[in-house]
């Protein structure tokens, strides 16, 4: 029943989860916030859908790499706020770096000659 | 309750934070100028399915199971509760089983686990031994001997006892109270606290002094006497005269020696004075090194005091319990068997019914499993139902269990298991029933589970959505549970036979006495009283010459010790001028003339002595026709000489007439009976005047005109008249119940009734489970009968082809279950007494089998013959 929703996530996780991470690395930010933060940043090409968002967010917050806290928006309402650990912000670190290294290597690969003439 | 807060509370919060986007979604697009009503439905449509998102969400809580769970439980709920009918045979089925099971465990526990309440308990020992002849002796010590014994490298902790039979004086009629006296330290080594007030202490009895006027209540005493009274601690009662202070009362399971009263006990170094002693071994101990060191002890206490043990007397300790369990534990585990037979049975019905509702259910399965649903989820679906049904059966069955129980202490044999066991519900066993629960829950839903979790699915969506066919594998497993069944069934309903037919036999013996409208009144003699030989004889002559006046008295005389069936003294003896055998022992039995009257054991031979012979202690004695065959083949017995060589002077306990120990003439033979119980053996057997030899014991035997309990009143009132202090002893019985105290009739009696019960319900329960099969299977094949009878089968076919689906299955049963009741016909005959099979049993069994197989069969298949070809083929 919802297969393809959790294929989708395994798709996205690994980076989903950096995007997620790095966007909460300016700022405390609830969840829409996060998914506009997401989509402005990358100009409107990344849309995380609200499927993929939330169990993102709860199993982060499961690992303890980011927390939540409610708080009183200006129209008095109830908010869950997520914001960074500092396990969050290692977290961070290892996957930024991971994310390079794929990058260079599928740049690599996709632009064999540069890699070549760069060494 | 608490996981099911947390559980609610994060929902909301998910609703929320959920809320919160759409709302901050939708105003965005308002200020960007679109209308309410479009920004609300653009935000959702860019949110998507708000349940799925949740449900998601809620995967990464890792609670999942227990959400499925309580799912599985919900619709497992709804599933039994509209198939009633099929969810009370499965309850009840399991309920039985669990039942029984719980109620033998739960003796079990209290009689063979968790006897005692007493500190240390598995430390506790019992100094006993064998004689030379192998008989089990208890011998006691004198204070000095017991100091010593105290003092030994293997004991922790030791304590005296003594007991005796009081009276209380306050009533109109003495009442007769079992007083136990303790030394001082016994409250110490028992280590079990009291209920109101305090146990006996060291100043109870104080050196060199009389010990203080003061009593500990046992608890059923304190119930009985004082109906519980709670203020009781600080009152007088008054025993034999004295009056003595109740300083406490002790917890139920506190029932050493049975004791109604605990006194304390001073050790008196007259060396005719003996005690029990109550032993606690060091830990680590073993039971031969402790032997090996009391023998030593022992054998320096018999050069001191030869005549308090036994000759060649070897030791060999006893924990508390040792004896029970070799009296009752083999019956127990024998009964566990039978009762896990029985659950077997149950569970074998439940796996039976969940198949058949599981094939009925296949379409649903596919249809579940077409849509997504994993196997491992169905399985688990599948099994939450099942183990629905086994804990509301276990449920059920707790309930039941608790009758049961009740039944099984009021049938075990009285003397056979700790008066100290605790023998109820609780919460081991309550934990042991959850177990069974489980398991059984597994055990019966797995198989059915298996087989439903993956349904093929093309055959079955293509199949009809009513009836689908049974494969053949659905057809093997019902015929080998079928046959399991009928198996264990054949094997309980034989056990049963056996037992009842060793019951029966048991019943029908002859006694060689005539039991009816006579009782035997046990007359305990109080400490310093008759203490003389002259004296004791004159009284024992007046009580009985007092019984013997009443009206509805036929006749009346003494027995010391040969109340029927298991009487007398087992003692060596003599025969002049003849070698003794190695086990030369007879039942020697002190009695007035007139117990041979009262019981109608005619005289073959000779004469009985006359009453001036036997007020005189004359060395006359009759024997038994088993005495007189073995020993005196050629008919030489009368006028020959016999003595007993243990019959001893012992005063003040026991007085006997001047050379006791003597030559005996024997003057007559008696008929045959019954004196070793209730089983056809007859020991040899010697009967003296009772003035030979008087212990602080007698009864008055009495052969009434009217019911004999009906006079028990009026005699122990005549009793009263030659001795205003004289009691009776507690719990007279007419002779024909005494009968049934024996421990061999109570062991058969409970064997017998219980197995018969259990094969009953077995057979019930096997005979459902065919029926259910039959039914079901012709329910699956109405079509095809239709067919059949449409081309023109009679029902008389249909009725047969019915009976042959099931022959195979009930035939392998019959022979699998004969198989195994051979087999095991060796263990059976070690615990059901004088057991063992017959060919007519075997017979009774298969033949009681087959006809309620065949019922169980012919209902359905009558169902079968009778459709209408026309009814079927539209609607099968």
């Amino acid at each position: 029943m919802n297969q393809r929703y959790r294929n989708r996530i395994e798709l996205l996780q690994g980076t989903l989860d950096l995007l997620i991470l790095q966007t909460l690395l300016w700022g405390a930010q609830h969840g829409y916030g996060v998914s506009q933060a997401i989509r402005a940043n990358s100009g409107d090409l990344l849309q995380v859908d609200a499927g993929s968002l939330y169990p993102a967010l709860h199993r982060l917050e499961k690992q303890k790499w980011i927390c939540a806290d409610w708080k009183i928006s200006e129209n008095k309402q109830e908010v869950k706020v997520y914001r960074l650990t500092a396990a969050g912000r290692k977290q961070l670190m290892r996957e930024r770096s991971r994310w390079e290294q794929i990058s260079d290597a599928i740049g690599g690969v996709l632009n064999p000659g540069k890699k070549e003439s760069a060494s | 309750m608490k996981l099911w807060w947390l559980w609610r509370k994060r929902e909301k919060e998910l609703e929320k934070e959920i809320q919160h986007h759409l709302q901050m979604a939708a105003s965005e697009r308002k200020e960007r100028g679109a209308s309410f009503g479009e920004a609300q439905a653009e935000a959702r449509r860019e949110f998507g399915n708000v349940g799925l998102v949740k449900a998601v969400t809620r995967d990464t809580w890792g609670w999942r199971w227990l959400a499925d769970l309580c799912d599985d439980a919900r619709f497992g709920a709804r599933m039994l509760l509209k198939n009633p009918g099929f969810t009370i045979v499965a309850i009840l089925s399991l309920a039985l089983g669990i039942g029984a099971t719980t109620a033998v465990f739960s003796v079990i526990y209290g009689v063979l686990v968790n006897p005692y309440p007493y500190a240390n308990s598995d430390r506790m020992v019992h100094l006993t031994g064998r004689d030379a002849h192998g008989n089990r002796r208890f011998p006691n010590l004198t204070a000095p001997q017991f100091e010593q014994l105290r003092q030994a490298s293997c004991v922790e902790s030791s304590a005296a006892m003594t007991s005796w039979q009081l009276t209380t004086t306050e009533g109109d009629l003495p009442e007769n109270v079992q007083a136990v006296y303790l030394t001082s330290n016994s409250f110490v080594h028992f280590g079990v606290p009291t209920l109101l007030g305090r146990g006996l202490l060291p100043s109870d009895a104080p050196e060199g002094q009389d010990p203080e006027n003061v009593a500990v209540l046992g608890y059923q005493f304190w119930q009985r006497h004082y109906g519980g009274d709670p203020d009781i601690v600080g009152k007088k009662i008054q025993l034999v005269h004295e009056s003595y202070e109740i300083v406490g009362v002790v917890r139920p399971r506190f029932t050493w020696g049975d004791g109604e009263v605990y006194l304390p006990l001073k050790l008196s170094a007259d060396p005719a004075r003996t005690y029990f002693p109550m032993i606690r071994l060091k830990p680590g101990i073993t039971r031969a090194a402790a032997n090996a060191e009391f023998q030593s002890l022992v054998e320096q206490f018999a050069s001191e005091t030869p005549t308090h043990f036994p000759e060649h007397f070897r030791v060999s300790i006893e924990g508390l319990n040792d004896h029970f369990v070799a009296d009752i534990g083999g019956t127990l585990y024998l009964l566990l068997a039978a009762v896990a037979l029985l659950l077997l049975i149950g569970c074998g019905n439940v796996s039976i019914l969940l198949l058949a509702r599981g094939t009925a259910r296949q379409h649903e399965l596919a249809v579940r499993s077409a849509i997504g649903a994993e196997s491992s989820r169905i399985l688990r679906q599948l099994l939450t139902e099942a183990l629905m049904l086994s804990f509301t059966g276990a449920v059920v069955g707790v309930a039941l269990a608790n009758s049961l129980v009740k039944l099984i202490v009021n049938w075990l044999p009285q003397f056979s298991f700790p008066h100290e066991a605790a023998i109820d519900i609780n919460l081991p066993v309550l934990l042991f029933s959850v177990g069974l629960a489980l398991l059984t829950g597994i055990v019966f839903g797995i198989s059915p589970a298996l087989q439903s979790a993956r349904p093929d699915l093309a055959q079955v969506m293509q199949a009809n959505t009513r009836k689908t066919t049974t494969g053949v594998h659905g057809r093997r497993t019902h015929s080998v549970l079928i046959a399991g069944q009928i198996a264990l069934t054949l094997l309980l309903l034989a056990a049963a036979g056996v037992a009842m037919r060793a019951f029966v036999r048991m019943m029908r013996v002859n006694l060689g006495y005539d039991p009816h409208n006579t009782m035997a009144v046990g007359i305990p003699v109080h400490d310093n009283s008759y203490t003389t030989w002259e004296a004791r004889r004159v009284y024992f002559h007046q009580l009985r010459e007092k019984a013997g006046e009443m009206p509805d008295v036929v006749s009346a005389g003494i027995s010391t010790n040969a109340t029927p069936p298991n009487n007398g003294w087992e003692q060596r003896f003599e025969i002049s001028g003849k070698p003794m055998a190695e086990q030369q022992l007879a039942r020697i039995n002190l009695i007035s003339p007139e117990y041979f009257t009262v019981l109608r054991i005619p005289l073959l031979q000779g004469r009985i002595w006359d009453e001036n012979e036997m007020m005189h202690g004359a060395k006359l004695v009759l024997i038994n026709q088993t005495m007189a065959h073995q020993y005196f083949p050629n008919g030489e017995a009368l006028g020959s000489q016999m003595r007993v060589p243990e019959l001893k002077d012992e005063p003040p306990f026991q007085l006997a007439v001047a050379g006791s120990d003597s030559w005996f003439e024997v003057i007559g033979i008696v008929a045959d009976a019954l004196d070793d119980g209730l089983q056809d053996h007859i020991k040899p057997a010697l009967y003296m005047p009772y003035t030979i030899s008087m212990p602080q014991y007698t009864q008055i035997l009495v052969r009434t005109r009217v019911p004999p309990l009906t006079i028990l009143r009026a005699v122990r009132e005549q009793i009263h008249s030659v001795d205003p202090d004289q009691q009776a002893a507690r719990n007279v019985r007419d002779l024909d119940a005494w009968i049934t105290t024996q421990p061999e009739w109570e062991q058969g009696h409970l064997v017998a009734s219980l197995f018969a019960g259990f094969a009953i319900l077995a057979l019930a329960l096997a005979a459902t489970g065919l029926y259910s099969v039959i039914s079901y299977a012709v329910g699956q094949r109405t079509g095809e009968f239709g067919i059949r009878m449409a081309l023109g089968a009679s029902p008389k076919h249909v009725l047969l082809i019915v009976f042959r689906s099931a022959v195979v299955s009930v035939t392998g049963g019959v022979l699998a279950g004969v198989f195994l009741t051979v087999a095991l016909d060796r263990v059976l005959a070690r615990w059901i007494q004088g057991s063992s099979l017959d060919a007519l049993i075997l017979a009774g069994v298969i033949l009681l089998l087959v006809a309620t197989s065949g019922l169980s069969c012919f209902i359905p298949a009558r169902r079968a013959s009778s459709v209408d070809p026309t009814v079927a083929l539209r609607y099968g």
